[in-house]
């Protein structure tokens, strides 16, 4: 307990020998156009920013002056004075040194014709600014000074390899249409019509009656066999075969086709000559 | 084989309490300055070890042993460790450390307020550097060390750094990022903190002239990275660090608040981990590529063919020193190329078949030869990239659409020929030699 208070009182007498805390006098915003009309001009205060926040436009200049003081009331120049501009929605930051002389007046100019390179890559999102003032020998602080809305500008320069280390968009082929196929009504309504030849055909065989005595004869059978194999093959050939097989088959079955032809042809031309009747 | 593995984990887990091996090698070249002793790295070495790797020490200066050897990289991992040295060996040039990236071995590189030769192979790695003597100086926080030496805050990167580290501590230089991709950022400057000369408030004058004059301005803030990361194509891995005190005994027991040691030594250990190869480490152990309904490949693909395309890929995992069937990947995309890109699908892992991330999808209608192309980068994993070329012809003559409604007349037309031919023949053959009638009486029927 003792020893509590004892290091109690150390601290706040060790804090008293090195504490220095500097503060700002007469912190000023001023915003004025190109033609140095005057838009806006407060004194900031160091607790709360300012509303609505400062907003520039292109060609408008902001001004910042204040003067740094210990506790004393005595100016001073500390070793950083640095103004920081962030975007927190993207991330951009950047910062900039103040000049400030050895009696700790302080003077910042934000011209946007000519923005300082400090400036980072805006958007519409407002940039927070703040104050760092830091020192060797008094205490660092740091202040929030104001929401500044400023025109946006190009986003930041992309290596162009950047696009491949995200998910790239998807690509997809458009296809040829698929070809488009008559109706099958039509193509039904074309087949009927080919059987009209046949209605004819059959309607005259019917009245002229044609007779086949001789379709079972051991001489014609067998040829009239081979060319409904050989039209089994085209059928074939048409469904499943190849150009070889079929020519391959086609030949094989040449020979008996040709061999029941010549015994067909000889069987009419012998009933023709009347040498025998079968 | 999965079971016997299941039995051997624990054992092996066990026989390995601390082991996490790389998954490139474990030698370990460390070229230490000799100003610096290797004493006030010991806990560093010594977690090295421990992790098991075989440390080699040599002088920046000495001739053996060497990095590069007849064209082969002589060690796994090299550290350099050698902020006050003007020049190196003869084999440790700047084009030497290039080429050890092409060859896979993963560097750790130490930089310095002072110039050395890896001053300008910073800029190759698109590191911008202050002006030669301007270390990072930080007056925040209010502390009693000096303005040299700061605390900052390690935040969790890229899942490289663990999360909820204390404060680390810092001294050195702080590295401006180019725009390449390929840097990892693994430590940011705290955003008041800023490189400068000066011990004394009477710098602010100089201070503010050096940043309007200098090109690059004033290098100041959070956008300054004091650690950052590079993985190579080549997947070999190579870290820039600021400074080579925050590896040693001093910052590694300093703490950081009454009590609380600083994150140095497990941050130490982390960026090791990540640069020597040992997370964040994927391949692609095989694709394969076959129509739908079939299980092997073909030799070429037919145009609108549907076509599943796999890939399996593997994680390695350190403790264990195998590689495991990863499915975390999910957005691993496939493009399907003939010059540029015809489609690019993502490919999406299957649930159930760890590793496997398969797709279906149509080859275009045009035909020539394509390539299946993954390019997987992204930062703080290893890059993944693989290309199978395919032929895609157009249909054989006999692939094309058959039977089709509209040719029913045609079929009929060609059916109603060969039967009317059939009938004509039979008719002509069997039929009768009927006389005309005229005749009946000369011949016999």
């Amino acid at each position: 307990m003792v020893g509590a208070h004892v290091l109690f009182l150390y601290s706040l007498l060790v804090a008293g020998v090195q504490a220095s805390v500097l503060t700002l006098q007469s912190p000023r915003l001023t915003i004025s156009a190109s033609d140095a009309t005057q838009l806006r001009s407060e004194p900031l205060s160091l607790t709360h920013k300012p509303t609505p926040p400062p907003t520039l436009g292109s060609t408008d200049v902001l001004k910042l002056t204040f003067q740094v003081v210990d506790e004393e009331g005595k100016g001073v120049q500390p070793h950083q004075t640095f103004l920081r501009f962030y975007d927190p929605v993207s991330g951009e930051e950047g910062v900039q040194p103040v000049k400030v002389t050895a009696g700790g007046k302080a003077k910042f100019d934000l011209n946007m014709a000519r923005p300082p390179a400090s400036l980072p890559p805006t958007t519409e999102n407002p940039l927070k600014v703040s104050l760092y003032i830091g020192s060797f020998v008094h205490d660092p602080m740091q202040f929030e000074l104001f929401d500044l809305v400023v025109p946006p500008s190009q986003p930041p320069a992309q290596h162009p390899d950047e696009a491949s280390f995200h998910v790239r968009p998807e690509i997809v082929h458009t296809f040829r249409p698929e070809q488009k196929v008559p109706p099958k009504f039509i193509s039904a309504v074309f087949t009927l019509f080919l059987a009209a030849p046949w209605v004819v055909l059959l309607g005259l065989w019917a009245h002229i009656r044609p007779q086949v005595p001789h379709l079972f004869s051991p001489s014609i059978l067998p040829f009239i066999a081979t060319l409904g194999a050989f039209e089994a093959l085209l059928v074939w050939y048409w469904v499943d075969l190849y150009l070889g097989q079929v020519l391959l088959y086609g030949a094989i079955l040449s020979i008996p086709t040709a061999l029941t032809g010549k015994r067909a042809l000889a069987a009419v031309g012998d009933w023709r000559l009347g040498k025998s009747s079968k | 084989m999965r079971f016997l593995r299941k039995l051997l984990l624990p054992v092996l887990a066990l026989a390995s309490l601390a082991l996490a091996r790389s998954s490139t090698g474990d030698s370990v070249l460390i070229l230490l300055d000799p100003s610096l002793k290797k004493e006030n790295f010991s806990v560093f070495f010594g977690d090295l070890e421990n992790k098991g790797y075989q440390l080699t020490f040599r002088s920046p200066k000495d001739a053996t042993p060497e990095i590069i050897k007849d064209d082969v990289a002589q060690f796994a991992h090299v550290v350099v460790f050698a902020p006050n040295t003007k020049t190196f060996a003869a084999d440790v040039t700047p084009q030497a450390l290039v080429s050890l990236l092409s060859k896979n071995t993963n560097l750790l590189l130490a930089l310095s307020p002072k110039q050395t030769p890896l001053t300008s192979l910073a800029s190759e790695f698109s590191l911008i550097l202050p002006p030669p003597g301007t270390p990072l100086i930080s007056h925040f926080p209010k502390r009693d060390t000096p303005a040299t030496v700061i605390p900052v805050d390690a935040p969790a990167a890229y899942d490289i750094i663990s999360p909820n580290l204390p404060p680390v501590w810092f001294s050195g230089v702080p590295q401006a990022l180019g725009n390449n991709p390929m840097l990892v950022p693994l430590l940011k400057a705290p955003t008041h903190a800023f490189a400068s000369d000066g011990d004394s408030d009477s710098g602010a004058d100089a201070l503010v002239e050096a940043a309007e004059k200098s090109g690059e301005g004033l290098w100041a803030g959070s956008s300054l990275s004091l650690v950052t990361g590079f993985q190579a194509l080549t997947n070999a891995r190579a870290t820039w660090v600021g400074g080579v005190e925050m590896f040693s005994d001093e910052f590694f027991n300093k703490e950081i608040s009454k009590g609380v040691k600083s994150g140095n030594r497990q941050f130490a250990s982390d960026v090791a981990a990540w640069t020597f190869q040992e997370n964040h480490v994927l391949r692609i152990d095989t694709v394969e590529h076959h129509r739908v309904n079939e299980t092997l490949p073909s030799e070429t693909y037919t145009i609108n063919d549907r076509v599943t395309y796999t890939a399996y890929i593997s994680k390695y995992d350190s403790e264990l020193d195998v590689w495991e069937p990863y499915s975390g990947i999910k957005d691993l995309q496939l493009e399907f190329t003939m010059l540029d890109p015809h489609i690019r699908t993502s490919l999406p892992p299957v649930a159930g078949e760890p590793g496997k991330y398969s797709v279906t999808f149509r080859v275009p209608d045009r035909h020539g030869v394509f390539k299946f192309v993954i390019d997987y980068k992204r930062k703080g994993w290893t890059y993944l990239t693989s290309s199978t070329v395919v032929p895609v012809v157009p249909p054989r003559h006999d692939e094309y659409p058959r039977f089709l409604s509209a040719a029913w007349p045609y079929y009929a037309g060609a059916f109603s020929t060969s039967a009317a031919f059939v009938l004509f023949v039979a008719l002509w053959l069997a039929g009768d030699d009927r006389e005309p009638k005229k005749s009946k009486g000369a011949k016999s029927e």
